[in-house]
């Protein structure tokens, strides 16, 4: 990512934020703790990186691709073939099973598993859910749901893997447990793993910090007060 | 995991909804089948029947009430006419069947109808006899009856049973039987889905001999003459179904009749026209109008259910395209509910509007003799079906459109 910046917009009507990022790169295979207090911006990163914003201005390029020259159709199948992307509080879809939820995963992403079911079954076994396969979301503990999510991510064989705030929803023992499991999956593929996290301990962990401090500054106009949330 | 299999699940997750839904839907395609339905198979039916003759002739009275009457057996007569008038008629060159039939008494309800052995060899359209005896043979001596098949199933009597008849067209406690008049059935008719199967055919000549042995019995009572002659002249039939020569001669020979005799003929498949415009016609038209009512709401259940499991979801819809669904993905993902539970109603509706006329068409031929074809579907029914599915299709696409529209990054709530 080279020079790129973003209007958060203007919640207050009169300021607004402005996310800006000089330069950003991550060798295929690196695996990145993004850290920084809330609000600084690392998320937006994350969902640049994901395409699920684009920059206003400025090079986002993922896996050989310049994002901006892509279509929303194009961005969406970019993502479901190059990005896994795992979440704080989980969105797992609450009307079906563990591999479904693995099965769906594998269904919009860009590579077509003609074996859906058994690939499926294959890394939910990997995350250590085997006997799992059949319970929906509400049927298993916070720890077995992300791991679900690590498996959705990790199935269509995506090379990047985003996670935000993959802890954040787990007592401490689950945290290190799920985030042992993410370096793990990571390495197996030479995937890389960037990973939004408020743990210092965790990111300290990874090789690599980035840290988002400042990312994300107020453009108010000159004598107002800007919170930034 | 196909969109169907996906749509299926996601109606399931939220049944009571979904059950709700369908109800509605159900409900207004079961009426708007069984309206449609029964319209076309009541015209149908009386149709069938009144088209089998060309004409009917009667006494005085109204000419409605006259097709009812002898073709239909549901009213009363509207008067009688002289036998001679028949016989005159008969021999009619341009008449290519004629019979006379005679109304008076019934047996458990069931009306007994006197006329002539060659009553049964009128032919339908095609040309082939209506008429088919399922066992026994026509009547050959006075007392001797046919039944109908309804009649035979109903009160069990068989070739070879005996019964006695009761004054007058309907069964009331207390009526005057018959007793020195036996009646021997001699045949039973195979079912022809008309009011015939729901009638009692005798002899002319009984019903006269009945009456007329009654008259002597008042006569004698009052102490007046009774003169045979006189009642022989007096010899008169309720009225005459006629076919003629060609359907084109209806108009000329009910003009005909008017004018050359004291009665009235009327053209029953006109009359049966008349009767469904005027009065059925505006009943089932409201009917129609309710049932389209309730299916334009069900469409706009459909059409809220939707938006609001859209609403719900929009968490989920952002995890698809996180996943990698494009934008027509969602949508069609969104419409296909609507389809499932569009088609799913519709289904659904059909099974019960038609199965309600299934549960129907029995007493519906108890009641007037029609023979219903429940699970037929009129052309007409196939349209509105169509226009309801596409009702459905277009409340769908209304969520279906909003999901496309939609940017995932707001409903994953990522917004540091």
């Amino acid at each position: 990512m080279h020079d790129v910046s973003l209007c958060l917009g203007n919640a207050d009507q009169v300021s607004s934020l402005r996310f800006h990022l000089p330069d950003f790169e991550v060798e295929a295979g690196d695996r990145v703790a993004l850290t920084g207090p809330s609000g600084c911006g690392k998320s937006t990163l994350l969902n640049l990186v994901a395409g699920l914003r684009r920059a206003d201005k400025g090079e986002v390029n993922v896996a050989g691709t310049e994002l901006a020259s892509l279509s929303t159709a194009q961005l969406d199948r970019h993502r479901g073939a190059h990005c896994g992307m795992i979440f704080q509080t989980f969105h797992l879809l609450a009307p079906f099973t563990a591999i479904e939820n693995v099965v769906i995963g594998l269904r919009f992403g860009a590579r077509k598993h003609t074996r859906a079911r058994q690939r499926a079954s294959e890394v939910l076994r990997r995350v250590g859910l085997g006997d799992r396969l059949h319970a929906r979301p509400d049927q298993l503990s916070v720890g077995e749901r992300q791991r679900v999510a690590i498996a959705r991510a990790i199935a269509g064989e995506a090379p990047i893997l985003l996670a935000d705030e993959p802890t954040g929803s787990l007592d401490p023992e689950t945290g290190r447990e799920i985030f042992a499991l993410l370096c793990d999956v990571a390495a197996e593929n030479n995937r890389t793993l960037l990973m939004v996290t408020h743990d210092l301990a965790l990111a300290a962990d990874l090789p690599r910090r980035f840290d988002c401090t400042a990312l994300v500054r107020s453009t108010a106009a000159p004598g107002r007060e800007v919170s930034i949330a | 995991m196909s969109f169907v299999a996906m749509a299926w699940r996601y109606l399931r997750f939220r049944w009571l909804v979904t059950v709700l839904t369908l109800a509605g839907i159900a409900l207004g395609t079961g009426l708007v089948c069984a309206v449609l339905a029964l319209r076309h198979e009541s015209e149908r039916a009386l149709a069938r029947e009144a088209g089998l003759y060309d004409l009917v002739a009667g006494g005085k009275g109204s000419p409605l009430q006259l097709v009812l009457a002898s073709v239909y057996h549901l009213d009363s007569p509207t008067g009688n006419l002289p036998y001679s008038d028949y016989e005159r008629l008969r021999y009619d060159p341009r008449v290519h069947w004629a019979a006379p039939i005679g109304l008076g008494d019934n047996y458990a309800g069931y009306r007994i109808i006197g006329t002539e052995a060659h009553f049964f060899e009128l032919p339908d359209r095609n040309g082939d006899p209506f008429f088919q005896l399922a066992r026994g043979h026509v009547f050959h001596d006075r007392f001797e009856v046919v039944l109908g098949s309804h009649v035979a199933t109903v009160t069990g009597l068989d070739v070879g049973d005996d019964f006695f008849g009761t004054h007058g067209l309907v069964d009331v406690p207390g009526g005057e039987v018959h007793r020195d008049f036996p009646y021997k059935v001699s045949g039973v008719l195979a079912p022809t889905g008309t009011a015939q199967d729901r009638a009692i055919f005798g002899t002319l000549a009984s019903v006269w001999e009945i009456h007329e042995t009654e008259d002597r019995l008042h006569s004698a009572i009052q102490g007046t003459a009774f003169l045979a002659d006189r009642q022989e002249q007096k010899r008169e039939t309720t009225a005459i179904l006629i076919r003629l020569e060609t359907p084109g001669l209806r108009l000329w020979m009910a003009d005909e009749i008017r004018e050359s005799s004291d009665g009235i003929a009327a053209v029953p498949i006109n009359e049966i026209l008349r009767f469904q415009r005027s009065i059925i016609g505006p009943v089932q038209r409201a009917l129609l109008g309710v049932a389209a009512a309730v299916v334009a709401v069900a469409c706009l259940t459909v059409l809220t259910t939707l938006h609001q499991a859209a609403e719900r979801r929009r968490r989920d819809i952002a995890i698809f395209r996180s996943l990698g669904a494009v934008r027509g993905e969602v949508a069609a993902l969104v419409f296909t509910e609507g389809l499932l539970l569009t088609g799913a109603g519709i289904a659904l509706g059909l099974l019960l509007g038609h199965g309600g006329l299934a549960l129907a068409a029995g007493p519906i031929r108890d009641a007037v003799g029609f023979a219903l074809q429940p699970w037929h579907m009129p052309g007409t029914e196939i349209v509105a079906l169509g226009a309801m599915a596409l009702c459905g299709a277009v409340a769908s696409l209304f969520p279906a459109t909003s999901c496309y529209g939609r940017t995932p990054i707001a409903d994953l709530h990522l917004t540091d």
